[in-house]
């Protein structure tokens, strides 16, 4: 599967998201305790065998840059292609905000025209995966299409207003599309990855940017299907997704990973998941601490009581300090007699001794990095 | 040819470390996992990470493979670059010669070549023996400033165990006017650490030296220190200050990691000013179940805990099953504890299975060893001090 490469965009719409996107993109939240999104999808192409991936970046993406470094940890920093950081073109003639993707691509044509594989594979960065993306790539070759689109059947990923979601025929041809239905009519969702070949994207881009046109879903792949003018089929995934869109939606993410079934979906031996490493001592569990169904990463000091959550590098909880149904990312810091629930504490965020912060389920409290309560 | 370096360090990492009994059966000492998430040679490597040193040849012999693996090109080490780095060196075959290493003195000897290359004013020999940490740029400063030959790292011992210890008699300045071997009547209390500075220059003298003499046992120990003192060069004890651990046997391995475990730690493993390094297996982070216990323990990514774990220490991909209580033990990478087992004072060593319902070890009483890929059989009983191999009956 050498003959491929890659292009990851990163700027989705992240309103929904409010103070857990101010400072990063979507790509580069911190997620299950050690990962950001972006190395699933990352990861996911590179046990692909495709080993030259474009990021597209728009806004805050100063920690995916830091992240994703020289692309080591991912096996992205040979001689051969590697990881490539397309930050947004800024020239005198545009501010760098892509009005959408088409012409994000249309920027980066250099980049496009430089790579030499024969196919490539697109994807965004709010849907979490880990795929077996050569096995859609297998489906696009033995058919014969122009594009493949990978989608799922898993409801968890529908949204009213938002998305994008496809009719499909028995033999996979795409009869149909709507882009973001008031209410989504087939049971398809776009997991807005797809694979076509690198000349025909080139092609249609630049075709679709010359005539004013800016999103990829309603106006290429729609016009290409109802006009049929392209060959477009789609590739059922089957395994764990979830779309990363919204704070609910982040904090469900976070604590699904705590069934072991999921878990094992989302990490599996076949398909590993490569991360920035940080050297730490392992967490260490005090003599009075209780951990009830819970995740952590390595560097903790755990002495209170911990259920049903997920705490990243290096969070301390004190004695008699109890959080549940919480997400604490690094560093942070819950002292003596604190209580917390349905919490979601950004890094390096610290809760003083004694303070009570009760969120709705449905509406956890996000505590900004760095904020002390 | 490739550029000078003030000093280089040379790690010996050849032998076999027989008192580990079936732990180091296919495994190198330095290669055993330490601590949760490290192996024994992360201290001396990221000692010389952190005192800036960045040319480390590691000298492999026995059971190499685990070890060569581990560090790779040093990467995690940032030993990974182009001026430098880290370089295993196993024996090798030369012109006229074919030998294994014959002692601590005569594998530099044998590479000397190597060391050649870097043309280096000053040679660090370590070990990778021991866990500490050390600043050995500050070594190499008094050595410097005290215009020395050689300068052997010394710590002081209780006066009661001296006789254990290759002892150093110094004048007050530090200067070495006797070295004793294991003493009956010890005139000073500083031990000989087998971490030694040379000036390469000199060492290069009596390496070749002590190469032609045939009764040599070719060691720094017994025959370069004593022969370097004899000749009156000017040797030097830099006094190290610190914690020192010798995990050359079972109970002090076992000791050393059940000392992590203190409140205050011995040893800061914490500090950010000098980190231990070590190669991360990349897992995801650890999961404690509903109905599991854990209290006074060390547990790291890819664990699953649904059982007791108690005053112990669980390495990555550890798998503890309902029922399982596990207590004062060591349970090294991908091994897994069955529901009921109950293991006690034992280190478990890599990717090894405590079957259902057995009973490892005992309360009290030496320490109980499974080795590496071992399953024990369901119900079965391990007494204090066994050590269970695919050897052993049940």
């Amino acid at each position: 599967m050498k003959d491929v490469m890659g292009i990851i965009y990163t700027g989705e719409n992240d309103a929904l998201l409010r103070e857990l996107t101010i400072v990063r993109a979507i790509a580069a939240l911190p997620v299950a305790g050690r990962f950001r999104v972006i190395d699933f999808l990352v990861s996911s192409m590179v046990n692909a065998g495709i080993r030259n991936i474009g990021i597209i970046m728009q806004k805050n993406y100063h920690s995916l840059m830091d992240h994703l470094g020289s692309g080591k940890e991912w096996d992205l920093h040979g001689k051969i292609n590697g990881l490539h950081i397309l930050p947004p073109f800024l020239t005198r003639e545009n501010v760098g905000l892509y009005p959408g993707f088409l012409d994000a691509l249309r920027s980066n044509n250099d980049y496009l025209s430089r790579s030499k594989q024969e196919l490539i594979v697109l994807s965004n960065s709010s849907i979490i995966y880990n795929a077996h993306l050569d096995e859609m790539i297998s489906f696009y070759q033995s058919t014969g299409a122009d594009i493949t689109l990978l989608y799922t059947k898993d409801p968890s990923l529908r949204r009213d207003e938002y998305g994008t979601y496809l009719s499909v025929d028995e033999v996979g041809n795409v009869l149909d599309l709507e882009v973001q239905p008031t209410h989504p009519t087939y049971e398809n969702t776009f997991m807005q990855v797809l694979v076509m070949k690198r000349e025909f994207l080139r092609d249609m881009v630049d075709k679709a940017v010359a005539h004013g046109l800016h999103s990829l879903d309603r106006d290429l792949l729609l016009r290409l299907v109802q006009e049929k003018q392209a060959k477009v089929n789609a590739y059922e995934y089957k395994g764990m997704c979830w779309n990363i869109d919204s704070v609910q939606s982040y904090f469900r993410f976070n604590l699904d990973v705590l069934d072991p079934i999921k878990r094992k979906g989302l990490f599996r031996e076949d398909l590993p998941v490569y991360t920035k490493v940080r050297d730490e001592m392992p967490t260490y569990y005090g003599d009075h601490c209780k951990t009830i169904n819970s995740m952590l990463a390595d560097g903790c000091q755990i002495e209170g009581t911990v259920e049903n959550s997920v705490l990243f590098r290096g969070v301390k909880i004190s004695p008699n300090a109890y959080v549940k149904n919480c997400i604490i990312m690094q560093d942070g810091q819950v002292q003596e007699g604190a209580y917390l629930e349905n919490c979601i504490l950004d890094k390096q965020a610290v809760i003083k001794r004694n303070a009570r912060l009760i969120g709705p389920e449905a509406y956890p409290i996000v505590i900004a990095k760095n904020v002390v309560i | 040819m490739l550029r000078k370096k003030t000093c280089i360090a040379m790690l010996l990492a050849g032998g076999q470390g027989s008192r580990l009994g079936i732990l180091t059966k296919n495994v190198a000492k330095p290669a055993i996992p330490f601590g949760g998430k490290y192996r024994i040679i992360d201290f001396p490597l990221s000692n010389c990470t952190n005192s800036g040193i960045d040319t480390v040849g590691v000298l492999t012999q026995y059971q190499p493979l685990e070890l060569n693996a581990y560090i790779g090109s040093g990467a995690p080490w940032d030993l990974d670059i182009s001026n430098g780095g880290v370089f295993v060196l196993p024996p090798y075959q030369k012109a006229t010669s074919l030998e294994w290493y014959k002692g601590t003195a005569n594998a530099i000897y044998q590479n000397m070549a190597f060391i050649e290359q870097y043309n280096p004013d000053y040679v660090l020999i370590l070990s990778g023996d021991h866990i500490y940490k050390m600043d050995y740029n500050a070594m190499l400063d008094f050595h410097i400033r005290n215009g020395a030959d050689a300068t052997i790292a010394v710590r002081e011992v209780p006066w009661d165990e001296a006789s254990r210890f290759g002892i150093m008699n110094t004048d007050s300045e530090g200067k070495v006017v006797e070295f004793e071997e294991k003493p009956k009547n010890p005139k000073s209390n500083k031990a000989s650490m087998g971490v030694y500075i040379f000036t390469w220059e000199k060492l290069r003298h009596y390496l070749t030296e002590d190469e032609a003499d045939k009764k040599s046992s070719n060691d720094f120990g017994k025959n370069i220190i004593p022969n370097m003192l004899k000749d009156k060069q000017i040797l030097y004890a830099y006094d190290f200050v610190g914690y020192w651990k010798d995990v050359g046997t079972i109970e002090s391995l076992w000791e050393a990691n059940m000392d992590l475990l203190e409140n205050p730690m011995p040893i800061d493993m914490h500090d950010k000013k000098w980190r231990i390094f070590a190669r991360n297996p990349g897992m995801a982070p650890h999961y404690i179940a509903e109905g599991a216990t854990v209290s006074d323990s060390l547990i790291t990514e890819g664990c699953e805990v649904y059982g007791k774990v108690n005053h112990s220490i669980l390495f990555a991909g550890v798998i503890i099953e309902e029922g399982a209580d596990v207590e004062y033990s060591v349970i090294m990478p991908g091994s897994i504890i069955r529901r009921g087992a109950v293991v006690r004072r034992t280190i478990v060593a890599e990717n090894a299975i405590v079957s259902a319902g057995a009973i490892v070890g005992e309360e009290k009483g030496n320490i109980a060893v499974v080795g590496q890929g071992i399953n024990v059989p369901a119900g079965a009983s391990v007494s204090a001090g066994q050590q269970v191999d695919e050897n052993t009956e049940f």
